[in-house]
């Protein structure tokens, strides 16, 4: 397990040097002038600002010190921003999208299992039915128009109510997230009840299944103690994918219910072409994301005792 | 300690089960019975698709249901009937007192929960036992089924046992509650040979101590020859043949089993000869035929057997064959050629 | 049971001739024969099958059928909700009209006697009313709504000022709908008094005949006369905020959109398919290497790198940005269908019938087309299918975060994105792009759900 845990972080390792290779690869691509945006209004100037974010240097050693400002952890300064730090940037916006992100996970994760669990009781019965009717639609309702949708309706609610039931936008309580991660989390829920659903009806079919009733043990015990887990592990193993797609997928939800996450940051310095939070935020999640998916593939390690001893 | 008691333990009459396929209904039962006293074996043979293990799976109610479906019949366990109503004065009767046995062990058990935990289980449910003394106990079970090392064992998961030693864990599962009568649906077909033998002698080794009745699912004659005491011989959801171990194989009263035994290797098989195989397959169930299901295969097969279902007839006392040559009128001659095992 | 019935000898004779022994009561079906019965067999998926290809045929005969110009814009009909067509009067040019001025004769704190000099119409709606003696001046309100349950006067137009003033024109923005007009007194220090006089006004569209002739209604102005009706532009779905037509812009961008959604796809399977395929059958160091790539490309946070793809490809002037992100797609896409094909073609080849098949002699061209590609045919175009919504997703979520197709190109995405702004006021804007993304994704989940069920190999046999 040890040496699995290591060899698993040493590829993370290698992956995030890979995402960052690639991001400043993209980025050198980008035609036009950086500093164009910049008021930099004689040569001078110009070249003050280049010798700032270094961009007089040729490529490879700026290659360089990009590597090694992700080694220190130091993302460089803003472009449009004057004096910003990328990592302050950073520390102040990302557990804004990391608050959300977790209560997207977790909402679609158990929702998810939830769902899937009764749908699979109550297979082709009514409630199975409707369940499933309305994952085929979160499913094919793109996140942006649920939020859009939902703030809508919230808005016709609260009027209707004559109070404010829960905030339209914004950040800050407990109640300005309940709508943003249900939204954000609705489609991952959708699939995983999905995936939940058919491992469930697998399971049901299979052998330890009818070894367990043959033994004459009561339904609800089977359910729980033999069914629920073994149904779990392909829900736990999509997990870290999930979570990558929940929080990229934030932005959308960040941008809609005004949440001053990292990735209304990010989309915000793409429109003004601002490279070191670009690439920045670009490493940043790359690493964060890589590390949610080695967090995710060790826990299924621990649920799944066949994959332990691998 | 064995009570020589003829009462039958199980008794299964008249059982039939359907199927709703998208082909339509497959009647896989068709009316079978049969018995099994205390501390004796019963084998049920026939070749795939018989019927046989959805007789027995449909009467512990493992067969899925729909699509399954019991029709008719009754399987009663002392006396009570168990087909409709698992529960016998408050008790599920599964797993306490009838265990069951399959025939893959590598997937018949949870692989993610400990074995000592899943022998445990049955206890703590049917024994009202804690889970501390139903893992002491699991342990003792395990180390009955000759199961070196049983509490290092019981702490481990499936994936960590060989093939053999599950299907004794499984075994050791069956009987944790000292059940009446164990059920093995196929036990040893997943198993190599040696391991099988390993594996009928402790069966055979805990009837003994604790005077259980086996029902014995197999489609391996030299397994029926080595461990039965009775044996009932399906073919196309319907016993066509039943007796005692030796009126089955030397005194056969069913053209199948005659087929079955011919098919059979053994000392006898000679080199020039080498075995016969039954030309042709099974009836389709999805249109039973409305008389002999073997006819269409029966080198013996008369007029009277396409259309006509033939009777049970008692051959000899306890020896029963649903067989037109048995009838009054048919010819004494043909009977003379397939009896020639008692000629 | 029988015991009654007698049987003669005759019964007992042996059968001589012996019948064909078996015919199953079920024909056999070969592959793809089954996969149609299956895919037949469930209208859902057949329903969804048919929507695929009626969206298809939207795209491609779409604008034609509807040749309405995307990218006109009907100043006149802006933000328009869907509505029945609409026609308009032809009246004479627009002439000022001078202010009405009366002595007051009346005291009091409202006007009396509101009414209309003329008909409303959109050109203008002109009011008049008796003045009131000590009045320093007259705040005219208009609304969209009921003004009377709660006394919501809506949007001051305008004020006049001089206590004889008794008109006043209304020239802003007007629709042809209703409005309730107030008139509030206001005194010497220019307060508004509290009582109101009211007046509910229907407009009715007209147009100049020149105006008609500006906007390219009518080829001539001099065929037209005040009086004549005219026929409207009509716009089935309504308008955007640009005052483009709706329609025309979802079938526009259903080119766009789909072409993004299916050729996309397409390209990265392709891909995918060589290069799995290639890792399968070369085995050994390429299969490593290939693979490492493949798990490298799939560890790039998606949507990022969509973003970072896009920029770095750029959009110049006049480009759509359909290309880029094309490209973005193909370069992000493949490696998932290329793990899949590989793991397929490892695993057939281990199958007991390839290894039988090769004993036989079977040359490598047959094993691949008798044994791998019906094999993983299935599943490949499975892949196709759910990859087709999840194009379409990325797209309009480019779009709509400003990061995809480039206006004045429609896209479905992009024309999401601006309904979004008016929202709140023009729900239809974001309404229909909404709509018509979410049927097409929900079709091609419904198709690749049916075809799983249908090409799976595994799933035969049960049901």
């Amino acid at each position: 397990m040890l040496t699995y845990t290591l060899k698993r972080i040493l590829q993370g390792i290698v992956t995030v040097w890979f995402i960052a290779t690639a991001t400043f690869v993209a980025m050198h691509a980008v035609p036009g002038d950086p500093l164009a945006n910049q008021r930099a209004t004689n040569e001078q100037i110009q070249r003050n600002l280049e010798q700032r974010y270094g961009l007089d240097r040729p490529v490879s050693e700026q290659y360089v010190v990009f590597l090694g400002g992700i080694l220190r952890g130091d993302f460089g300064i803003s472009f449009t921003q004057e004096n910003r730090r990328v990592n302050d940037i950073i520390r102040e916006n990302f557990p804004v999208s990391a608050t959300l992100g977790i209560l997207a996970v977790a909402f679609a994760a158990l929702g998810g299992i939830l769902f899937g669990a009764l749908t699979a009781l109550f297979r082709d019965r009514l409630p199975d039915l409707v369940i499933m009717f309305l994952v085929i639609l979160a499913i094919s309702v793109p996140s942006f128009v649920v939020a859009a949708f939902s703030q809508l309706a919230l808005v016709d609610i609260n009027v209707y109510l004559g109070f404010s039931l829960l905030p339209v936008a914004g950040w800050g309580t407990l109640r300005h997230m309940i709508v943003p991660s249900m939204v954000l989390g609705l489609g991952t829920m959708a699939y995983l009840t999905r995936l939940m659903r058919s491992s469930m009806l697998e399971i049901t079919s299979s052998d330890f299944i009818r070894t367990a009733r043959a033994k004459g043990l009561p339904p609800a015990r089977i359910f729980l103690k033999h069914q629920l887990r073994n149904a779990v592990l392909p829900v736990v193993t999509v997990l870290g994918p999930a979570i990558a797609a929940i929080t990229t997928g934030g932005f959308v939800v960040e941008l809609v219910f005004a949440i001053p996450g990292l990735g209304r940051y990010f989309v915000e310095a793409v429109q003004q072409l601002d490279y070191t939070v670009i690439m920045g935020t670009t490493v940043f999640y790359g690493a964060f994301l890589v590390s949610m998916v080695i967090v995710v593939d060790l826990l299924y390690g621990w649920i799944d005792p066949r994959v332990r001893v691998e | 300690m064995i009570v020589a008691n003829d009462a039958p333990v199980l008794d299964v009459s008249d059982l039939c089960v359907e199927f709703d396929t998208h082909g339509g209904v497959v009647q896989a039962v068709r009316g079978v019975s049969f018995s099994v006293r205390p501390g004796k074996t019963l084998a049920i043979v026939g070749e795939s698709g018989c019927g046989k293990s959805v007789s027995v799976q449909s009467i512990m109610g493992l067969t899925p249901m729909p699509p399954g479906r019991i029709t008719r019949g009754a399987a009663r366990l002392d006396g009570v009937d168990i087909v409709r109503q698992k529960i016998v004065n408050g008790e599920d009767v599964r797993g306490n007192r009838i265990g069951m046995i399959f025939q893959d062990p590598m997937s018949a058990l949870n692989p993610t929960m400990r074995v000592g935990d899943q022998i445990a289980e049955t206890l703590q449910v049917h024994r009202g036992m804690s889970k501390r003394d139903a893992f002491a106990r699991a342990v003792e079970v395990l180390a009955l089924v000759n199961i070196p090392d049983a509490d290092a064992r019981a702490r481990q998961f499936p994936f960590a046992f060989s093939g053999g030693m599950l299907q004794r864990a499984m075994i050791a599962m069956a009987i944790a509650c000292e059940p009446a009568v164990l059920i093995a649906d196929e036990p040893t077909t997943a198993l190599d040979v040696t391991i099988q033998a390993q594996l009928l002698e402790l069966l055979e080794g805990l009837q003994r101590k604790n005077g259980m009745a086996i029902v014995l699912i197999t489609h391996d004659l030299g397994v029926v020859a080595r461990v039965a005491d009775d044996v009932a011989v399906m073919y196309a959801g319907e016993i066509v043949e039943s007796g005692t171990v030796d009126d089955v194989f030397y005194r056969a009263a069913h053209p199948y089993t005659l087929g079955l035994k011919a098919a059979m290797p053994s000392r006898e098989t000679s080199k020039s000869v080498g075995l016969m195989p039954i030309e042709g397959a099974p009836p389709d169930l999805f249109r039973p035929p409305a008389g002999c299901g073997y006819a269409e295969r029966c080198p013996h097969a008369m007029l009277v057997c396409g259309p006509h279902r033939p009777q049970r007839v008692e051959v000899d006392p306890g020896h029963h064959a649903m067989c037109w040559l048995h009838h009054e009128d048919a010819p004494r001659g043909t009977d003379a050629v397939y009896r020639g095992g008692r000629a | 049971m029988s015991v009654a019935v007698r049987f003669s000898p005759a019964d007992f004779e042996p059968v001589t001739a012996r019948r064909q022994l078996q015919v199953s009561s079920r024909p056999s079906l070969s592959y793809w024969q089954d996969s149609w019965r299956r895919l037949k067999g469930s209208r859902r998926t057949f329903a969804s099958l048919c929507a695929v290809m009626a969206l298809g045929a939207m795209a491609v005969a779409g604008p034609w059928v509807w040749s309405v110009d995307p990218a006109a814009q009907d100043i006149d009909q802006i933000s328009q909700a869907p509505a029945w067509p609409s026609s308009a009067l032809i009246v004479p040019p627009y002439t000022p009209w001078a202010a009405v001025t009366a002595t007051p004769t009346q005291a009091g704190d409202v006007v009396t006697n509101l009414r209309l000099a003329e008909p409303a119409s959109t050109q203008a709606v002109r009011l008049v009313w008796e003045p009131v003696v000590g009045a320093a001046g007259y705040v005219v309100y208009r609304s969209v709504y009921d003004t009377a349950p709660d006394r919501a006067l809506g949007l001051p137009i305008g004020e006049v000022l001089g206590a004889d003033q008794a008109s006043f024109e209304d020239r802003l923005d007007l629709e042809p709908r209703r409005y309730w007009y107030s008139v509030v007194v206001t005194d010497e220090n220019r307060a508004e008094q509290s009582a109101y006089a009211a007046l509910t006004v229907d407009t009715v569209r007209t147009v100049s005949a020149g105006d008609a002739e500006l906007r390219g209604w009518v080829e001539d102005a001099t065929v037209l006369a005040p009086g004549d009706q005219i026929d409207l532009p009509y716009h089935p779905l309504g308008t955007d905020y640009l005052g483009r037509d709706m329609l025309a812009r979802l079938l526009y961008g259903a080119r766009v959109s789909l072409f993004i959604g299916v050729v996309a796809p397409l390209l990265f399977v392709l891909v995918g398919v060589v290069w799995g395929s290639a890792a399968g059958f070369l085995g050994g160091r390429v299969d490593q290497l290939l693979m490492r790539v493949a798990d490298f490309v799939i560890a790039l946070p998606f949507l990022l790198f969509m973003i970072l793809f896009k920029i770095a490809f750029g959009i110049g002037p006049g480009e759509s940005g359909v290309f880029p992100m094309l490209v973005a797609l193909v370069l992000l896409g493949w490696p998932s269908t290329a793990r899949l094909v590989r793991g397929q073609i490892l695993q057939v080849r281990q199958e007991g019938y390839v290894a039988a098949s090769q004993l036989l002699g079977a040359r490598t061209g047959y094993l691949v087309f008798r044994h791998m590609i019906p094999q993983t045919m299935g599943v490949i175009l499975v892949t196709l299918t759910f990859a087709v919504p999840s194009a379409i997703f990325t797209e309009a979520f480019l779009s709509f975060i400003g990061m995809g197709v480039a206006p004045p190109t429609p896209s479905w995405g992009s024309m999401a994105n601006e309904g979004i702004r008016t929202m709140l006021s023009h729900p239809h804007e974001l309404l229909f792009p909404a709509l018509i993304i979410s049927a097409t994704v929900l079709a091609f989940n419904l198709l690749g759900d049916g075809l799983r069920d249908a090409l799976d190999v595994r799933m035969r046999g049960r049901e």
